[in-house]
C-alpha cells in the first residue's frame, strides 16, 4: 500500500490544481480566524451583559418561568416571564395558540376579552384573548427614563381601570391606566412618604389598592390617589416580604416570604397562620390561590395545599419529576419554584420555572399530566447601541473627534500639499535637507514632543491667562503640525506621478508657477490628496497619547472617553463593545469608500523604496 | 575681504530669488515644523538637564539645572525612584518590537503569497483582509482586552472549555504571558499593511523569472529564497525600518488594555512609552522622563544607521 502511494505520481497539471486548492482553502480558514474578533466585537455588542459575564459563547435566552396561569372555559393561558403566551386546550394540555411579545420584566393581567401585559421596553400591550393578537401598545409616560432598566412590573386590571407598578432603579411608581380613553390617567407616587417599597403584588378591595412587596403592605386610597398607611411586620429581624394576596370577605391572605399569613381589613391586624412547622413545603410563598375548601401555596420548592375544614395539610413536591420530552434542565428542577396557580374542578394546574405546566389532581394527589412552553426567545439588545449615547457621553466624544480630526486634517493637507508640491518639482538648495528632516521626524518619540509642548503650554497658560490645554485650537495645532511630515511623505508620490509636460506647457503659455499650481496640478493632485486627508483623518481618529494630555472634560475625543469609561465601569462589556462598534464604523466607512486610492498611495511609496 | 562676504549674501539672496516660489511653498511648513517640531525638540534636550517636577514647573528654564544628572539616575543610580520597573520596560520593549516586527512581516508575507495567484473574487477578499488594520488601535486594545479575560473571554473559553488544549485558564492580562496578549493583537492589527506592501512588490517581480525556474526544476522552497525574498527586499527592509520605529514607539494598544496599570511597574506588559508617559504625567517627573525619551531616541538613530549601513552595503553586493 504505502508503496503504492509512493509510486502515484501525478500529472504536473493535476498537481498544480490540487496545491492550488489546498492553498486556497488556508487562505479562507486564515480569512476566518483573521476576521474573527471584529465579528467578536460585534456579535458581543448586542449580547446581554449577563451572558457575556457568565462566560456564555451564545446570546441568553430570556427565562421561559410561567409567571400567570388562568382558566376561561375549556381553554387554558400560560403567561411566560419572558412574554411567551400560549393558549391551551384544558383537558389534553394541547396548544392552539402561541404567540410572544418579546420583553422582560413582564406581568400579565385580565378581563373578559383582553390580556393586558406590562413589559419594560414596549410599554402596555393589549392583547386578544381569544386569537392573542396585539391589539394595541401603550407606552408609559415615562420621559427620560431608561426603559431597558425597568427591573419589575405588577400589572392590575379592575373595572375601567389598569393599575401598573413599574419599578426603575430602586424607584417605584404606579401608573393609572383608563381603558376606556387609552390614555394614562395618573401617577400614584409612592415613594415620597414610605420606607422604599419594591411591589410585588397588588389587589383591589373597593376603593382600597393593596400593595404588597418587599416591606410589607400599603393601603392606596383609589380616589385620593395617595398612600393612607404602610403595614409593616417583622420576622427574624427582616421584613417579611409580600410576594401574592387573595381577598376573601375582610380577610386578606398574604403568601410571603415567611409563610401565610391572614390580614383582617377591618381590624387592620395581621396574624400568622401557616409555616414550615405546619406542614408548608417551603416558607417563602410565592403564589395562592383559593377555592372552596382549599387554599393552594405555590411555593419555592414545590406546591402545599390546605385544607380549610380539616386543617390538614398535603404537600407536593414531585410537580418536578423528570420530564421526557428533552425541553427541561434537569440539573436546576430542584431549585423549581412554583409561580403561579389556577384551580378548576378538582385539579390544581401549577405553571413554574422552565416553562413547566403541571397538572395535579387534588383528591388523588397525583401528578396527571405535564407540558412544557416554549423556550425563551434569544435575548439581542439592540437597545446596547442606545443605552451606550446615555451611560458614556459618546456625541460629545464624537463631535469633538470629528472637528478635532477634521479641522486638523484640512490644515494639515493644506501646509503639506504646498511643500509636497514645493519638494517634488522645484530642485532648490535644501530640498534634500528638508526631505530627510521630514523623514527624520517619523523617529522621533511622540513624547519627546509631547513633554515640552505641555509645559510649554502650561507656562504660556500661566503668563498670558490664554487657556491651550483643554481647547480646540491647541490639540489642533499640535496635531496638523504633528501629521504634517507624513502627508508630505505620501503625497511626494503622488506629485511625482503627474507628468511635468503639463506644468511646462502652462508655463509656456504664460502661466505663473502660482497658476500652474492652482489651475494645473491641484486638480489633478486631487484624489492623492483626498486619499491621503483620509489616511491621515484615520490617524488622527486613532491618536489616544495626545488627546489625553491635552483634552479636558469637554474637549475630550473618542480614545480618550473609551479609556476613561474602561477604567469607571470595568465590566460592562456590552456597552464597551457597542462604544467600539461604533467608534469603528464611520473609520470603515471612510475607508472602503476610497480604499482604492489610499492603497494605490501606500504602496507606490512602498515599491519605489 | 569685504567683498567676499558682500558677494556671498549677494549669491544666496540671488539663489532665494531664483526658488522663490518653492521657498513660497515651504515656507508655512517650514515655520510650523520650527515652531512645534524642533523647538519641542530643542526644549526635550534642554528639559532633561533640569529638575522638573511639579514644584519646579513654575519657574520652568529657571529650574534647577543638573546638568548629566537625568541621566545618571536613569542610568547608573540603583536607588532611583525611576529606575523601578525601567529594565523590564526596556525588555519587554525589546520582545515585543522583535516579535510583533518579525510577525507582522511574516505573516504578511504568507498571506501576500496566497493572494498572489489568479483566482476569482481576489480583490474582495484582499479587501477582507485588510479589515483589521481599519480598526482604530484603542478598539484593538480594548477588544483584545475583552477577548483575554481569564473567566470570561473568548480565547479561554475556546481553548479549555471548547478545545480542550489546556487543563485550567491561564490569566493572560496579569503575569508573564502579558506579553504574548499585546503582541498577537499588534500583530493581528498591522499584519494587513504589510500584506499590502509585499503583494504590490510581489506584483512587480516578472513571470518569467519564476517559469524559467520551473524549466530548471527548482523547488517552491528555491523558487522562495532564490526569486521572491530578494527580489522583494526593498518592500521587507522599508517594512522592517517602519515596524522597528512604529513597534518602540508602541503606546495604544497596551494602555487601553491596562491604563496606567501597564504597569505596575516589573509587569511585562509595561513598554518603554507607557513607562515615561507614566513617569511624566502620572509622576509628574519631566525631567527624567525627558531624559529617559532622549535616550531612547539616540538608541533609535544608533539601530536605524545600523539598518541603513547594512542595507547599503547589501545593495553594494548585489551589484
Amino acid at each position: 500500500m504505502l508503496e503504492k502511494i509512493r509510486q502515484f505520481k501525478m500529472s504536473y497539471y493535476m498537481r498544480n490544481r490540487v496545491v492550488h486548492y489546498l492553498i486556497h482553502v488556508v487562505m479562507l480558514i486564515f480569512l476566518v480566524v483573521s476576521l474573527f474578533p471584529i465579528g467578536w466585537m460585534l456579535f458581543n455588542s448586542f449580547k446581554d451583559n449577563t451572558a457575556i459575564l457568565s462566560g456564555k459563547i451564545a446570546l441568553n435566552r430570556a427565562p421561559n418561568d410561567c409567571a400567570r396561569i388562568e382558566i376561561k372555559g375549556d381553554y387554558l393561558w400560560t403567561f411566560g416571564a419572558n412574554g411567551g403566551i400560549s393558549k391551551f386546550k384544558k383537558g389534553s394540555l394541547s396548544k392552539v395558540k402561541h404567540t410572544s411579545v418579546k420583553s422582560h420584566a413582564m406581568s400579565y393581567d385580565s378581563d373578559n376579552d383582553h390580556i393586558w401585559a406590562s413589559t419594560a421596553e414596549k410599554g402596555l400591550m393589549k392583547l386578544n384573548k381569544d386569537n392573542l393578537k396585539v391589539i394595541k401598545k401603550f407606552e408609559y409616560p415615562l420621559w427620560g427614563v431608561d426603559l431597558s432598566k425597568i427591573s419589575s412590573t405588577v400589572t392590575l386590571v379592575g373595572g375601567e381601570k389598569v393599575w401598573i407598578a413599574v419599578e426603575y432603579k430602586g424607584l417605584q411608581k404606579i401608573l393609572e391606566f383608563n381603558k376606556n380613553t387609552g390614555n394614562f390617567s395618573r401617577l400614584i407616587d409612592i415613594d415620597s412618604d414610605i420606607s422604599p417599597i419594591v411591589v410585588r403584588v397588588m389587589s383591589r378591595v373597593g376603593d382600597t389598592l393593596w400593595v404588597g412587596g418587599n416591606t410589607g403592605l400599603l393601603e392606596i386610597s383609589l380616589s385620593a390617589g395617595e398612600v393612607l398607611k404602610s403595614y409593616t411586620f417583622r420576622s427574624n429581624g427582616a421584613y417579611t416580604q409580600v410576594s401574592s394576596m387573595y381577598t376573601r370577605g375582610d380577610a386578606l391572605f398574604l403568601g410571603t416570604s415567611d409563610g401565610l399569613y391572614s390580614f383582617s381589613m377591618s381590624e387592620k391586624s395581621v396574624n400568622r397562620i401557616y409555616g414550615v412547622a405546619d406542614g408548608l413545603i417551603s416558607e417563602q410563598v410565592n403564589t395562592l390561590s383559593v377555592s372552596g375548601n382549599y387554599i393552594f401555596l405555590g411555593t419555592s420548592s414545590g406546591l402545599s395545599i390546605l385544607n380549610i375544614v380539616t386543617g390538614k395539610v398535603t404537600s407536593v413536591s414531585k410537580l418536578f419529576a423528570s420530564l421526557d420530552n428533552g425541553g427541561i434542565d434537569h440539573k436546576t428542577l430542584s431549585q423549581a419554584e412554583v409561580f403561579s396557580l389556577a384551580y378548576d374542578n378538582g385539579q390544581v394546574f401549577v405553571g413554574s420555572t422552565r416553562g413547566r405546566v403541571s397538572v395535579l389532581d387534588v383528591r388523588e394527589n397525583s401528578v396527571v399530566d405535564t407540558g412544557s412552553l416554549d423556550k425563551g426567545h434569544l435575548i439581542v439588545r439592540w437597545r446596547n447601541y442606545v443605552d451606550m449615547w446615555k451611560n458614556i457621553d459618546f456625541g460629545l466624544y464624537l463631535r469633538n473627534s470629528i472637528i478635532i480630526c477634521g479641522i486638523a486634517t484640512i490644515l494639515a493637507m493644506a501646509l503639506a500639499t504646498l511643500a509636497a508640491y514645493s519638494l517634488s518639482r522645484f530642485r532648490f538648495p535644501g530640498n534634500k535637507q528638508f526631505s530627510l528632516g521630514i523623514l527624520a521626524t517619523q523617529m522621533i518619540p511622540a513624547l519627546m514632543y509631547l513633554i515640552p509642548l505641555y509645559v510649554t503650554f502650561f507656562k504660556i497658560t500661566q503668563f498670558t491667562n490664554i487657556p491651550i490645554t483643554g481647547t480646540y485650537y491647541g490639540i489642533i495645532l499640535v496635531y496638523s503640525a504633528f501629521f504634517v511630515p507624513f502627508s508630505i511623505w505620501i503625497l511626494r508620490g503622488f506629485f511625482a506621478a503627474i507628468p511635468v509636460e503639463l506644468e511646462e506647457a502652462a508655463r509656456i503659455d504664460g502661466c505663473s508657477p502660482l497658476q500652474v499650481f492652482w489651475h494645473v496640478v491641484l486638480p489633478l493632485a486631487v484624489p492623492g490628496i483626498i486619499a491621503t486627508g483620509v489616511y491621515i483623518f484615520l490617524t488622527a481618529w486613532d491618536e489616544l497619547m495626545f488627546a489625553w494630555v491635552l483634552t479636558n472634560a469637554d474637549t475630550m475625543t473618542i480614545p480618550v472617553g473609551i479609556r476613561n469609561f474602561v477604567g469607571n465601569y470595568q465590566n460592562r462589556f456590552d456597552l464597551m463593545m457597542a462604544a467600539a462598534s461604533v467608534a469603528t464604523l464611520p473609520v470603515l466607512v471612510l475607508f472602503f469608500m476610497l480604499q482604492k486610492y489610499i492603497v494605490k498611495g501606500l504602496t507606490a511609496g512602498a515599491v519605489k523604496g | 575681504m569685504e567683498e567676499a562676504r558682500k558677494n556671498f549674501w549677494q549669491n544666496i539672496w540671488q539663489i532665494m530669488r531664483k526658488h522663490r516660489f518653492a521657498y513660497y511653498f515651504i515656507l508655512p511648513t517650514a515655520l510650523a515644523m520650527l515652531l512645534l517640531h524642533l523647538t519641542p525638540i530643542v526644549q526635550a534636550f534642554w528639559m532633561s538637564m533640569l529638575r522638573l517636577n511639579l514644584q519646579t514647573i513654575e519657574q520652568y528654564l529657571l529650574a534647577p539645572f543638573v546638568f548629566l544628572r537625568n541621566y545618571y539616575d536613569v542610568l547608573l543610580n540603583p536607588d532611583s525612584p525611576i529606575r523601578i520597573g525601567l529594565w523590564q520596560a526596556v525588555r519587554n520593549t525589546a520582545i515585543y518590537t522583535f516579535c510583533v516586527t518579525l510577525g507582522t512581516l511574516w505573516v504578511g508575507l504568507l498571506v501576500a503569497l496566497m493572494l498572489n495567484r489568479k483566482f476569482r473574487g481576489r480583490a474582495v477578499i484582499r479587501t477582507l483582509f485588510l479589515f483589521p488594520w481599519v480598526v482604530p488601535t484603542y478598539v484593538v486594545g480594548l477588544l483584545w482586552m475583552f477577548m483575554w479575560q481569564r473567566g470570561i473571554g473568548i480565547i479561554n473559553v475556546l481553548l479549555v472549555d471548547v478545545l480542550h488544549l489546556l487543563p485550567v485558564k491561564p490569566f493572560w492580562l496579569i503575569g508573564p504571558n502579558t506579553i504574548w496578549a499585546i503582541i498577537i493583537p499588534t500583530v493581528w492589527r498591522y499584519w494587513p499593511l504589510s500584506m499590502l506592501m509585499l503583494l504590490a512588490g510581489l506584483q512587480q517581480i516578472p513571470e518569467e523569472l519564476y517559469e524559467a525556474a520551473d524549466i530548471d526544476g527548482a523547488s517552491p522552497w528555491r523558487k522562495f529564497w532564490m526569486i521572491t525574498w530578494p527580489l522583494l527586499k526593498p518592500v521587507w527592509s522599508i517594512l522592517i525600518l517602519f515596524g522597528l520605529i512604529y513597534n518602540v514607539y508602541s503606546f495604544n494598544i497596551v494602555i487601553m488594555m491596562f491604563g496606567f496599570g501597564a504597569g505596575f511597574p516589573g509587569e511585562w506588559g509595561d513598554l518603554m512609552m507607557t513607562n515615561i508617559f507614566r513617569n511624566s504625567f502620572q509622576r509628574w517627573d519631566f525631567g527624567r522622563g525627558a531624559a529617559i525619551s532622549v535616550l531612547l531616541l539616540l538608541t533609535m538613530i544608533i539601530i536605524v544607521n545600523l539598518w541603513f549601513r547594512y542595507y547599503k552595503r547589501s545593495e553594494e553586493r548585489v551589484r
